[in-house]
């Protein structure tokens, strides 16, 4: 470059030796051009061959998906269509579109007038012959993924599985179930310390897979006795002998809130640090969880078991459209 | 095409909500609630050798103190039974009576501790960052002063601002049980947990242990029992080096803020995880050679990315400088 640079007096200096340009008038035995292109026709069918073959693929796709075919059909056509067009349009850039390399001597970064209008004039030239529009290829092209798309908004349609209906609002805990241990045990008030805790499921859930995900509950023996200081208001009976039970499933992002801190009083979930009193009605004081965690109304039978009075006092986990 | 996406998940949103609508009603008789609840006599459904006195083998002095409560899994001590002979050799025949650990136990309660929990061991009402800083000692059974002494957490050099830490001993193993015999030896003070003694680790059930720490450590002390951040400054501590009566200690006693698990936890189970913490917590195997401290996958993550990718892209240079 530094030849090219101002000289010492400031005047401005020629370029020593001027670009050779591109040929004008290119033609398909340029060596700038693929060999293979010497016969553009035949290539150019090929390659219409490829995308005629992908469309079908594509088409077959749709058809499969709507006929129920096995996935392995399904995976073949759809593979197919993509390899298919996907070939094609190599090849397209591969043979009918110019290749170097194209060698050009570094000259100044502005040119000379006459410079540009002789690149002007090798552009406009030169695009006549191999840059020629292929209407066909285009639109067998623009066919193939246009089907494409189409096939793949089908999951919408259909793959996505059952509504959820409102199994999101409700839970597995009824007026009058008893709450069980994992082992199925049920939960004696006289049985546990006070400060331990244990995560508890309506009987006869405790071993099934809806019950472990939605119905977990944290059971905590807060106090020896005596109504919990700090509860909202119209929970005073919620809490028989110091018990509270409290959903596990963090209402920020559903992670179970098994971390108990005894002397705090708090509940923490482990993925994002949220804290929630357990004396009053799991009010989050701490990270992104949006609400208290939902509780369950307890009372205890004449046998000291302890059963649910109704179920929680609002849908569990986190937030979600519908949420009533 | 975005027409066509915004349409369907039109149509979705509204046949979803319209199955939402109104909460179910619940069903069912509800049992009887009792207005009065009074102990059975006989209560059935307590839960027996799990850490209560309510256990299948049970020895009394001549006095009718309770002396030890268990079972073959775990066996409850009071801090007078574990004194060995040695102990006793070494003082006059006459003077060697469980009176005498006792007068130790105040002598050292008198050095270490009274200056913060009080003449009479019932606390000193003062409170930092939310703690009762110097709590009543009184009724918290001989397992609870056992693990906080023996694990150097007390005596405290300077009021813990948060949590005090494990550290070497400050006292013996003999001075521990003499201070224990003392604070249950005061006035209202007995009380159960008693020092367990863990019987035939070796005979456990591993997986049980494994399953049971899993559901019930591994939230606060991590699955790999290197212990990990609470709220408040606290945190739950790495289980490593921890003997095993130390372990069945916390357990049973639920020290600062780990729960208690007493009742939820038969000493089967008690036995299983003491063996789980100190025969695989403790002895960590890493088949990949490399544990990294077992601090989750923050950690191997960044040593993931740090040398797996930065070995893939010094191969890549090498591809491209040969090519």
């Amino acid at each position: 470059v530094s030849d090219h640079q101002a000289g010492a007096d400031g005047a401005r200096r020629e370029p020593t030796r001027t670009p050779v340009p591109l040929p004008t008038t290119a033609s398909w035995s340029d060596p700038h051009f693929q060999p293979a292109a010497q016969h553009p026709e035949f290539v150019e069918r090929l390659i219409a061959l490829l995308f005629v073959a992908g469309l079908g693929s594509f088409c077959a796709f749709g058809a499969a998906y709507w006929q129920n075919w096995a996935p392995w059909a399904l995976g073949l056509c759809f593979g197919a269509g993509l390899f298919l067009v996907g070939t094609g349009i190599t090849a397209w850039g591969k043979y009918l579109m110019p290749r170097g390399p194209f060698v050009e001597e570094r000259h100044v970064l502005q040119s000379a007038t006459e410079d540009v209008d002789a690149f002007t004039n090798a552009l406009v030239e030169r695009g006549g012959t191999p840059m020629k529009r292929r209407k066909v290829l285009g639109g067998l092209l623009g066919a193939g993924m246009g089907v494409f798309s189409i096939t793949a908004l089908f999951p919408l349609l259909r793959s996505l599985g059952p509504l959820p209906g409102n199994t999101l609002a409700t839970t597995d805990w009824k007026p009058g179930t008893y709450l069980v241990d994992q082992m199925g045990k049920r939960i004696s008030i006289y049985a546990y310390a006070v400060g331990s805790y244990v995560t508890v499921f309506p009987e006869g859930w405790q071993d099934k897979d809806r019950g472990q995900a939605v119905d977990q509950t944290m059971l905590v023996h807060l106090q020896a006795d005596g109504p919990i200081e700090g509860m909202p208001a119209g929970r005073s009976t919620w809490t028989p002998s110091g018990y509270v039970a409290y959903s596990k499933i963090c209402t920020h992002a559903g992670c179970p809130v098994g971390l108990y801190e005894r002397e705090l009083e708090l509940l923490i979930c482990p993925c994002h640090q949220s804290m929630f009193k357990l004396a009053e009605g799991a009010i989050p004081i701490f990270g992104p969880a949006p609400r208290p965690l939902p509780q369950l109304p307890l009372a205890v039978d004449e046998d000291g078991y302890l059963f649910a009075q109704a179920g929680y006092n609002q849908p569990v986990g986190p937030g979600y459209w519908e949420r009533p | 095409v975005g027409a066509a996406v915004l349409g369907v998940t039109v149509v979705l949103g509204l046949l979803s909500f319209s199955g939402v609508a109104g909460a179910a009603a619940h069903k069912g008789t509800p049992p009887k609630v009792a207005k009065h609840v009074i102990p059975p006599s006989h209560p059935p459904y307590l839960q027996f050798n799990s850490g209560t006195a309510d256990s299948s083998q049970r020895l009394f002095g001549k006095n009718g103190q309770l002396l030890s409560y268990g079972n073959k899994w775990v066996t409850y001590y009071l801090p007078q039974m574990l004194v060995t002979g040695d102990w006793c050799k070494a003082k006059s025949a006459k003077s060697c009576t469980p009176d005498l650990l006792i007068s130790l136990g105040h002598q050292l309660y008198q050095q270490n501790c009274e200056a913060c929990h009080g003449v009479h061991a019932n606390g000193v009402s003062s409170q930092i960052n939310g703690y009762v800083a110097y709590p009543s000692l009184l009724g918290l059974g001989p397992a609870t002063y056992d693990f906080w002494i023996e694990s150097g957490r007390m005596p405290a050099a300077s009021t813990p601002l948060t949590q005090p830490m494990r550290r070497p001993a400050r006292l013996d193993h003999l001075q521990a049980l003499a201070l224990s015999a003392y604070l249950t030896n005061l006035p209202g003070s007995s009380a159960t947990p008693y020092i367990p003694k863990v019987a035939n680790l070796a005979g456990a059930n591993l997986s049980d242990g494994a399953a049971l720490f899993a559901m019930n450590c591994a939230a606060c002390h991590t699955i790999t029992g290197d212990g990990d951040a609470l709220a408040y400054s606290t945190f739950a501590p790495s289980l490593r080096d921890i003997p095993a009566t130390q372990v069945a200690e916390a357990l049973r006693t639920g020290p600062a803020n780990m729960p208690v698990f007493s009742g939820n936890l038969t000493d089967g189970q008690l036995r299983d995880v003491v063996a789980y913490v100190t025969e695989k917590i403790q002895h960590p195997q890493n088949p990949g050679g490399l544990g990294l401290g077992g601090i989750g996958p923050v950690a191997e993550g960044f040593v993931g990315l740090a040398l797996g990718v930065g070995l893939l892209a010094l191969v890549g240079f090498w591809i491209g400088d040969r090519s």
